[in-house]
């Protein structure tokens, strides 16, 4: 059964967001659910700090076993920082995505945004967790 | 699900990466399916998405050697595209159930068409994951893959856009990849991949194989309207994606 921190919001791509870094600074992964359904990650594509990015656009890409997905912004915002460490060791997505395995921090433009996201609730309706 | 089969002419390589594209368009636009079956004119080396070519391979050689390179926006690693088939399926992933379970079904129709020519094909077991910089597609094979008698005779790879899934990959007739395996520097090893020309004891023509393919297919995923690579519904994503592939920067990214 897929993780699904009641402490974070989520998407219908399989993103979460965690709040708390600072203010108007949230944390983007992919959820427990969506490592598992990749498989072993291998490489993590991630753009650059202050890349600017749209809801639902493409802020990179992950490699697990030969198949490339797009990663998409939840939000719009700022990169201000990138999980170098994703670079040496693209497998810790699978083992810890809500923490190492973290990809980006966004400054959000409207921090409202956020709160239209998907409940822990709604996402585990959704993954039938 | 509708499905459409393109049995297409032989392309650069820009320009097969730039048609495979323009399916996932129409795939992820209308939630058709589509199947198409090519060649690569002139042959071509293509990297994977992510793989690391510029320290993987000699790249001074492969200048030296004019030879026509392309970055797939697939994953995987490196195929020199000579004496095989390519085949590519464009879809929604959600009719087979998802990202692995489309893997494994399309890579059945592979495996049953070889065993229609007589081959003894079966798909590998799964195993450990290979990073982009682990060296040539065929060096190993990959859970899933189709082999023939422990070899890889196919080497796949795959896009996932949304729902809606791009996957190509390579059937060896007759050339082996000892080319990309000494750009590499891996010219002394056994070659781990076996061509079905080798394996049926027979030469295999590209016709032969890919009339087996579309009649696997049909098999298995129903009916299937053919579809040229001229029409107006996929001639209007080219451009976009033709640019693209062509650009040096993107196949010299990594």
């Amino acid at each position: 059964m897929a993780n699904v921190p009641d402490n974070l919001l989520y998407t219908a791509d399989h993103e979460y967001v965690k709040r708390g870094a600072a203010p108007g600074i949230v944390t983007i992964g992919v959820t427990d659910y969506a490592q598992g359904e990749l498989g072993d990650v291998v490489f993590v594509n991630l753009p650059k700090p202050g890349e600017k990015f749209s809801a639902h656009q493409a802020f990179g890409t992950i490699e697990a076993v030969k198949a490339v997905s797009d990663l998409f912004s939840p939000v719009a915002g700022e990169v201000v920082e990138v999980n170098a460490a994703l670079d040496a060791d693209p497998a810790v997505v699978n083992r810890s995505p809500y923490e190492e395995g973290w990809m980006i921090r966004l400054k959000v433009d409207n921090p409202a945004d956020v709160d239209a996201l998907l409940t822990p609730a709604a996402y585990r309706t959704q993954i039938g967790a | 699900m509708t499905w459409h089969l393109l049995r297409d002419t032989a392309r650069p390589g820009w320009q097969n990466m730039a048609v495979d594209a323009a399916l996932l368009d129409l795939a992820a636009e209308g939630g058709d399916a589509f199947l198409r079956l090519y060649r690569w004119e002139p042959h071509c080396l293509s990297f994977g998405r992510h793989e690391p070519a510029l320290r993987r391979y000699d790249v001074e050689r492969i200048r030296a050697l004019g030879l026509d390179v392309v970055r797939r926006p697939t994953g995987g690693r490196a195929v020199w595209h000579a004496g095989e088939l390519t085949y590519a399926v464009a879809a929604p992933l959600v009719p087979f159930g998802g990202q692995k379970p489309a893997y494994a079904a399309i890579h059945a129709v592979i495996a049953e068409a070889i065993r229609s020519l007589g081959g003894d094909s079966a798909l590998a077991e799964p195993g450990r994951a290979l990073s982009p910089g682990a060296g040539p597609c065929f060096s190993a094979p990959v859970g899933g893959e189709v082999l023939i008698g422990g070899k890889k005779v196919t080497g796949s790879a795959q896009l996932i856009q949304g729902d809606t899934l791009l996957q190509h990959g390579s059937i060896l007739l007759e050339d082996d990849q000892s080319l990309v395996r000494g750009l590499a520097g891996q010219g002394g090893d056994e070659p781990a991949e076996a061509s079905l020309s080798q394996a049926l004891g027979r030469m295999v023509g590209i016709e032969e194989l890919s009339l087996a393919i579309a009649a696997a297919a049909r098999r298995a995923f129903g009916p299937m309207t053919p579809i040229s690579a001229d029409s107006n519904r996929i001639a209007t994503h080219l451009p976009r994606h033709q640019a693209r592939f062509r650009d040096l920067a993107w196949t010299w990214q990594r």
